[in-house]
Parts: structure tokens; C-alpha cells; sequence
């Protein structure tokens, strides 16, 4: 059984960085190669999937964060309501492209928490436990990479300047976040 | 640690990485037809020099997709990067 807690014992809001959960939000991972997939998703989401790497496409209602050439996390940019854990947009795309063998299509909503960071020092965190150089990631809105973050795997997308989401898988969330703590006490 | 040049992603540091082992192994076509001593060569013998070796990589924390590398096993220099599929560099 999942253990659907917050992760954020301690809230962090400091001037610099301040963090928070955000939750419940729906999360779909999408695979597929096909041509049909790719005008598939895209008549059924309203947006056009991103090809190019480490980037991420965005509408009013859904971000679609590129994970590998054929690999895709939708997020919703709103909330989800909290006592229901069914969502129409994973059935649609369900049935028009798992049942249909075009490619597949997971929830994983409950897999992937959510955090928000904020604040000037964001990227000093991640500079502090990542090899990855976000030099070229700050400056372009929208960027999103997979990466290790104090060893733990990490997707972390670029909303806008100084603020930045960061998904992690559940049972990491926790140990990650007293890391991200103990990191902001020292900056 | 040295820096490798995924085929997808762009250039990430090694710990993203997991070492496949050496590649452009064919699989036997009639398995069965093959003696132990030829089973055992293709099953666990590698070639491991010093010097210019041809790998499989996986960009593991990344994209997860396999990938083919020239590298110099002496001082870790890397000749080339190409897709699975593709055919190596001439040496």
C-alpha cells in the first residue's frame, strides 16, 4: 500500500528557496513510435507532443515533458479533485491508444510526487548533489531533464524563471526532501 | 568521471551511465547446432584490451536507451558515439 502522506514535515519558506508539495495532480507517462500515436495524442490532448530533447510543451491545461525519444509525462497544471483517483483523460487516451496498440499509456500519478521550488537559490540545491549543468536549463524556459539528484533519479522541468517542479518517484520523495532540508540550512 | 555524449540527451556526466558490456556480439544463428567450447565463447568470453574497445552503454538516470560507444580503455578517451543499428567507425 502507497503511502499517500506528504512528504513535507518541515516546510521550508525561506527568502530564497521555499518548497512546496503539489498534489493531487494527474500524471500520465505515454510511449509509442508510431506517426498515428504522435496525431493521436495530439487530437486528443489539444497540444502536440515535443520532439526535441530536454524540452517540454505546455497549454492551458497540460505540460507534456519530454523523457526520451519515444517517452512522455503529462502533467496537469491544475489539481485534481482529492476523493477521486479516476481521470477522464487517462481513459481517453486508454482507449484510443493502449486498447487500440498504438502505444502505451500508464498512470502515474501516484507514483510521481510533485514538488514546487522557488526562490533565487533553486539551482545552488541542485548544483550542491547533481552532475548535470544547468546553465543552458535556467535560461530556457520550459527545459526539463532527467538527471540524479543526491543520487536519487529525478525529473525536473523549468516552469519559469526560479521556478522549478521536480518529480520524484514516492518512496525516494521523503529521503530526498530531508536532503533538499538539510541543503537550504546550509545556503 | 568523464563526461559521455548521449546520442539523445546531449552530454551528461558518467554516473548517469551503466556500462553494457562489449558490443557487436552476434547471437549464434542455430544455437543448438553449436559445441559447449563455441556456446561458452559467445556466452562469456570478451575480448577486455587495452586500448580501443567497442561497448554498449545505457544512459540509465536518463533516457534508459541503449547506445554503442568506441572507447580507449587506457585514459577513457571516447573515439565515437553512435545508435543502436547503426554501423561502428571504421577503426
Amino acid at each position: 500500500m502507497l503511502n499517500y502522506n506528504s512528504v513535507i514535515k518541515n516546510e521550508i519558506n525561506h527568502e530564497s528557496v521555499s518548497i512546496k508539495e503539489i498534489s493531487p495532480v494527474i500524471k500520465i507517462n505515454v510511449r509509442g513510435k508510431k506517426r498515428e500515436f504522435l496525431t493521436n495524442i495530439g487530437k486528443n490532448l489539444n497540444m502536440i507532443l515535443p520532439t526535441e530533447a530536454n524540452t517540454s510543451s505546455t497549454s492551458d491545461k497540460l505540460t507534456a515533458i519530454w523523457l526520451s525519444p519515444d517517452e512522455w509525462m503529462i502533467v496537469s497544471n491544475e489539481l485534481a479533485s482529492k476523493d477521486n483517483n479516476k481521470y477522464d483523460l487517462y481513459e481517453v487516451l486508454f482507449n484510443s491508444i493502449s486498447k487500440t496498440n498504438l502505444g502505451a499509456v500508464i498512470d502515474v500519478t501516484d507514483q510521481f510526487v510533485q514538488l514546487e521550488l522557488r526562490g533565487k537559490n533553486v539551482y545552488e540545491i541542485f548544483s550542491a548533489g547533481s552532475p548535470f549543468n544547468f546553465n543552458e536549463f535556467k535560461e530556457k524556459k520550459g527545459s526539463t531533464t532527467q538527471t540524479v539528484l543526491n543520487h536519487v533519479d529525478v525529473i525536473i522541468h523549468n516552469k519559469d524563471e526560479n521556478i522549478v517542479n521536480l518529480f520524484v518517484r514516492r518512496s525516494f520523495a521523503e529521503h530526498l526532501y530531508s536532503w533538499i532540508e538539510d541543503n537550504t540550512s546550509r545556503l | 568521471m568523464f563526461l559521455i555524449n548521449c546520442p539523445y540527451c546531449g552530454e551528461r556526466d558518467q554516473q548517469e551511465f551503466k556500462a553494457g558490456g562489449e558490443a557487436h556480439i552476434e547471437r549464434p544463428k542455430q544455437p543448438t547446432e553449436l559445441s559447449d567450447d563455441e556456446w561458452a565463447e559467445y556466452l562469456f568470453m570478451r575480448k577486455n584490451i587495452k586500448g580501443v574497445q567497442f561497448e554498449r552503454w545505457n544512459h540509465t538516470h536518463g533516457c534508459r536507451k541503449w547506445f554503442n560507444m568506441v572507447r580507449d580503455t587506457s585514459n577513457d578517451e571516447i573515439k565515437a558515439i553512435y545508435k543502436m543499428g547503426e554501423k561502428p567507425p571504421s577503426q
